[in-house]
């Protein structure tokens, strides 16, 4: 059979890809080798978090405008204002279905609390994250207990509350801090204390204990009007366990992300599935694309193999979502960066010495978060003799031209770009 | 101002200083050991732990290959818990001078090292990543020692007889009266100054003996070595690969923990760069390709990191290069040198001889002291080493926690297991899942061995040494190290940037492949997820 869009990477960028395409009635599948990103970032989308100097940007869409001009290999550049505001409208809506509602601060950034007490630029949250009703809490100086989980190794609210304490947003709040235990846990033969927010966020899913939960949370938090969780309340039914809890324990509850697992992360990437799969997407998993053909600019099929075992798959259309070099989108030799299943031009340097600086942290961060595979303006990438590749669009990490980290920009680079690649194939099947 | 009267101060608390202020405390003397960093953070910290047989020096250092041979004797008595007994191949590769095997033979005989030549197929059975290309192979008695374990012993036994340990602060002059010492002044990393008086100091601060020296205006020219090594993330040999000719440049390969070392390069440095630690690309190629000559498997296992030690040895005229200098002991009693009494040098030797520099001092020390005890360091085990249960019996009384939790903490720790388990959850938690670390034996370290930050963490208990660097061990070891060492909350997120930074200095130079995989990931996940330098309170100090 052949597809009219196959795509290589199941994370943010190809999955909006491939609910585009599916919508749209493509025969479309999604070939994912692993774990996405999703699983160990905030659950926030960052859109244009910080300036070139590192200040915190207020106003994304303006200042994407801005710099947009100056930078012509940027993905935003690739992908334009009119078509990044089409492509968040689209995935909220989408999301939105299946359970997760996104909200902003109209076109301004807001903030989202760091495990260690940072407090963070982005654009889309998850409720627990950004309210507006969270926003006037915060405003109105309230009380916030800042609540763990007795004995869960992966969260030290000693920090966030030192740390926040400290920045102007919550100078007028009173910061508590406090535990809560759940006794009949003791009971598992597993050593609680060794639990992971998964392990957790199954226990809150569990209807018949809500209710202690959510006496625990009223002891531990006493008159406080807000309660900050690590963010642990459930995956799959999180609005309405985070309903159920507002109202038992009548005060606000706030998720803070933490080690991963993340379950944040985790409930954009179910919803994101499902949502696929709702529109008649077929997705494949544990199956890696090892190499591809192509021929005059054309990719002709792509192929994988595991142990010996290796197929063909072929379509109109690919779309390589492969993430970055920690999803294996990327690859780097002791001199050199690669893309390992088409072999594409990329952007990098062949000094090692060039790719990092001298600190971890350093201000200006590390240029190889910048590398990637090299497109022109249809995010048609090309292969090392300089040929576009005419049938293949590139979309999220595994693209060059920005630091994600960096400028705070992964979330809406991936969906944005994942967007606009099924904008271009919808098109030309549509011919 | 502190003051404090002691009869004998030690400058340097690596292996060398411990040993000593050990073996000063068991002779009932009072001492004060000084070290401006960490222990075991200087060239004690930054070597292969290669327990030698002496074989190495066998055909050029006889002196140095038998001290070698007897302490290699000593320490598996005295030490065994820092100790592994992984046994030793010199091997003989096609580009080599087949006669230096001969000469080997005959060195070590002479040494009284029991080098026994093998058959290739014996050698490939031994060890079977070896290159079977290999002309001839001989067995000598090399083993591994933990340098950290080994100095924290030391320190930890010292203490318990009555010394006292000052980390992280700096002699920053030696106080003279007329001819003699009285005492040095030294600042802590707060910046609060104390004296300590005493007739006698030792200046045990090995490559940086220069520098003291230099406070009681003596020249003592040291002759920096840098020397850079690589761990992969495998343990691709179980004995330890020598390569057999004179020694150069990549020629051996030490197994540990998990992982295996190649070793090393050398070079010339200029004294005023010994604190720079930098490792060049060209170093890590060297390593590479030569390692891959004796193991050839190591072209496909990841680079872990790298790091480099510089050589303390004191430079005698006329030598040219680092690695022909002799290892021996040098002990200078300044009072006939320099006409300074009361000050003590000692330095150059290794660290497996650590036991025999410290006797030497003590003794010098004693005699000026006029005090008649002798040594018993050769005798009496170390904390962690006293009776010797086999790790099956010591797991069988912890039932209930996973036996490999158990047996890392044994194997780190010998019999002083029993002061850091307790049958609570709590207790033996994993912190940290690639070293098997737990929160008891974090809770341990921080009370009674002198930890510090994170980064001394990592040296008494491996937290962050695994696969991964510290990925989420880290955040969790900050999070402890409020609970128990009493940092505050601010603090200890502190210590979580100082102790990424630290790590990254060994990444940085072997940053390719599931390396930099990981870095990117660690990035998320510290400035990424958690913002680390966007804390407001985190920046004046770093420049
Ligand atoms: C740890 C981490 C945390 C992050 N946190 C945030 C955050 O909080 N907010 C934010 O906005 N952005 C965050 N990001 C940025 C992130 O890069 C983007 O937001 C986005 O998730 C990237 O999506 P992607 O689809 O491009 O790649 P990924 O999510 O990396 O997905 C790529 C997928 O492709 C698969 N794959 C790779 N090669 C092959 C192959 N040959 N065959 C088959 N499958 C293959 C991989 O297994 C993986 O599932 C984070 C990134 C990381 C790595
Ligand atoms: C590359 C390399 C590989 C090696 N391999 C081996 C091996 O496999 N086996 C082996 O046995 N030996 C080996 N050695 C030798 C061994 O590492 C050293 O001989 C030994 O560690 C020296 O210990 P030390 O205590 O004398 O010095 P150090 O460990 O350097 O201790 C000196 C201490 O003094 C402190 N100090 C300095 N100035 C001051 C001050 N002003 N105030 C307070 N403190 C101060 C320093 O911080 C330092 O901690 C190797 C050496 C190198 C360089």
């Amino acid at each position: 059979m052949i597809y009219d869009c196959v795509i290589i990477g199941g994370g943010l960028a190809g999955l909006t890809c491939g609910i585009r395409c599916a919508e749209e009635g493509l025969r479309t599948v999604i070939i994912s080798g692993g774990m996405n990103s999703l699983h160990f970032s905030s659950g926030s989308i960052d859109l244009a978090g910080f300036t070139e100097n590192g200040s915190v940007v207020k106003k994304p869409f303006e200042y994407i405008k801005g710099t947009a001009a100056k930078k012509k290999e940027h993905p935003y550049t690739r992908v334009g204002i009119p078509t990044i505001r089409k492509s968040l409208d689209f995935f909220k809506e989408k999301i939105f279905f299946e359970g997760i509602t996104l909200n902003h601060n109209s076109d301004y950034n807001h903030f989202h609390v760091t495990a260690i007490g940072a407090v963070k630029p982005t654009y889309l949250s998850q409720e627990s994250v950004f309210s507006s009703r969270g926003k006037d809490i915060i405003k109105s100086g309230a009380k916030i207990a800042i609540l763990n989980f007795k004995g869960f190794r992966d969260y030290y609210p000693e920090q966030t509350a030192a740390n926040l304490k400290q920045h102007p947003l919550f100078k007028n709040s009173e910061l508590i801090l406090g535990d809560i235990s759940l006794p009949y846990y003791l009971h598992t033969e597993k050593n609680l204390h060794e639990f992971r927010s998964t392990d957790i966020a199954r226990i809150f899913e569990t209807e018949r204990y809500l209710p202690r939960i959510a006496d625990e949370i009223k002891r531990a938090a006493g008159d406080a009007d807000a309660v900050s969780l690590p963010a642990f309340i459930g995956i799959n039914n999180y609005r309405e366990i985070r309903g159920k809890l507002e109202a038992m324990t009548g005060k606000f509850i706030y998720e803070i992300p933490t080690l991963p697992p993340s379950i944040l992360g985790l409930r954009i990437d179910h919803a994101v599935k499902n949502s696929f799969f709702k529109h008649g997407g077929e997705y494949i998993a544990g199956k890696k694309i090892e190499s591809s053909v192509i021929t005059k600019g054309i990719v002709e099929s792509i192929i994988t193999g595991s142990r010996g075992t290796s197929s063909e798959i072929k379509a109109k259309y690919y779309v390589l979502a492969s993430g970055s070099f920690f999803s294996g989108g990327l690859q780097s030799g002791v001199s050199s960066i690669s893309e390992p299943v088409f072999d594409l031009k990329v952007k990098g340097d062949s000094k090692r010495s060039k790719w990092y600086s001298w600190n971890f942290f350093d201000k200006k961060s590390h240029p190889f978060l910048s590398y990637g595979v090299e497109t022109d303006s249809s995010l048609n990438p090309s292969t090392q003799d300089g040929k576009t590749v005419k049938n293949l669009f590139c979309a999220g990490s595994v693209l060059a031209g920005y630091n994600p980290v960096k400028e705070g920009c992964g979330g809406g680079v991936a969906i944005s770009t994942g967007y606009k690649c099924a904008e271009r194939i919808i098109r030309e099947i549509k011919k | 101002m502190n003051r404090i009267e002691t009869d004998v101060i030690i400058i340097g608390g690596g292996a060398t200083g411990a040993g000593t202020a050990r073996d000063l405390s068991m002779r009932g003397l009072r001492c004060v050991l000084i070290e401006k960093n960490d222990i075991a953070s200087g060239t004690t910290g930054r070597n292969h732990g290669l327990l030698h047989s002496g074989a190495r020096y066998a055909v050029k250092d006889h002196e140095s290959a038998h001290e070698c041979m007897r302490e290699n004797k000593t320490l598996r008595k005295i030490a065994w818990h820092c100790i592994e007994d992984t046994g030793g191949l010199f091997v003989t590769l096609p580009e080599d001078d087949p006669g230096y095997h001969r000469l080997l033979l005959e060195g070590c005989r002479y040494a009284g090292i029991p080098a026994k030549e093998i058959s290739i197929r014996k050698a490939l059975q031994l060890e079977p990543n070896l290159n079977p290309g290999i002309l001839s192979a001989m067995t000598v008695p090399d083993g591994t020692i933990d340098p950290f374990r080994l100095t924290s012993s030391n320190m930890l036994d010292a203490k318990e007889r009555g010394a006292i340990i000052l980390t992280h602060t700096r002699v920053s002059s030696i106080l003279k009266e007329g001819s003699k010492v009285s005492g040095v002044s030294c600042i802590t990393k707060n910046g609060d100054v104390i004296e300590v008086m005493a007739p006698v100091i030792i200046n045990a601060a090995g490559v940086w003996g220069q520098e003291v020296c230099a406070m009681a205006d003596i020249k003592l020219p040291m002759f920096p070595s840098k020397g850079s090594m690589l761990i992969i993330d495998y343990r691709i040999n179980g004995v330890v690969v020598n390569r057999c000719r004179p020694p150069a440049d990549g020629d051996i390969i030490v197994p540990g923990d998990t992982v295996s070392l190649i070793g090393t390069t050398s070079k010339e440095i200029p004294y005023d760069k010994i604190d720079d630690y930098t490792i060049d690309d060209d170093e890590i190629d060297i390593l590479l390709s030569d390692g891959e000559k004796l193991i050839p498997n190591v072209k496909n296992t990841r680079a872990l990191r790298a790091y480099c030690g510089v050589r303390p040895l004191v430079a005698v005229s006329g030598e040219a290069e680092g690695r022909n200098i002799s290892r021996g002991i040098v002990l200078i009693d300044h009072k006939e040198r320099d006409g300074l009494d009361g000050l003590i040098t000692i330095s150059g030797g290794k660290l497996m001889t650590y036991r025999l520099m410290a006797e030497k001092t003590s003794d010098l020390a004693c005699k000026k002291l006029g005090v008649k005890k002798k040594c018993k360091t050769h005798k009496v085990p170390l904390p962690g080493s006293e009776s010797r249960f086999s790790s099956g019996r010591t797991v069988k009384r912890f039932s209930g926690i996973p036996d490999s939790v158990v047996g890392s903490t044994f194997y780190r720790h010998g019999q002083r297991l029993r002061n850091i388990m307790t049958g609570e959850k709590k207790n033996y938690r994993l912190i940290c899942e690639c070293e098997m670390v737990t929160e008891g034996e974090i809770e341990y370290a921080i009370k009674k061995l002198d930890v510090k930050d994170l980064v001394d963490l990592r040296r008494r208990t491996r937290i962050g040494m695994g696969p991964c660097q510290g990925e989420l061990c880290a955040y969790r070891g900050a999070g402890l190290f409020h609970e128990y060492g009493g940092t505050t909350p601010e603090g200890s997120v502190e210590l979580l940037h100082d102790f990424l930074e630290e790590r990254w200095k060994g990444i940085r130079p072997v940053l390719w492949g599931d390396g930099l995989r990981e870095s990117e990931f660690t990035y998320w996940i510290y400035q990424g997820l958690f913002g680390l330098s966007h804390v407001n309170n985190k920046k004046k100090k770093k420049g």
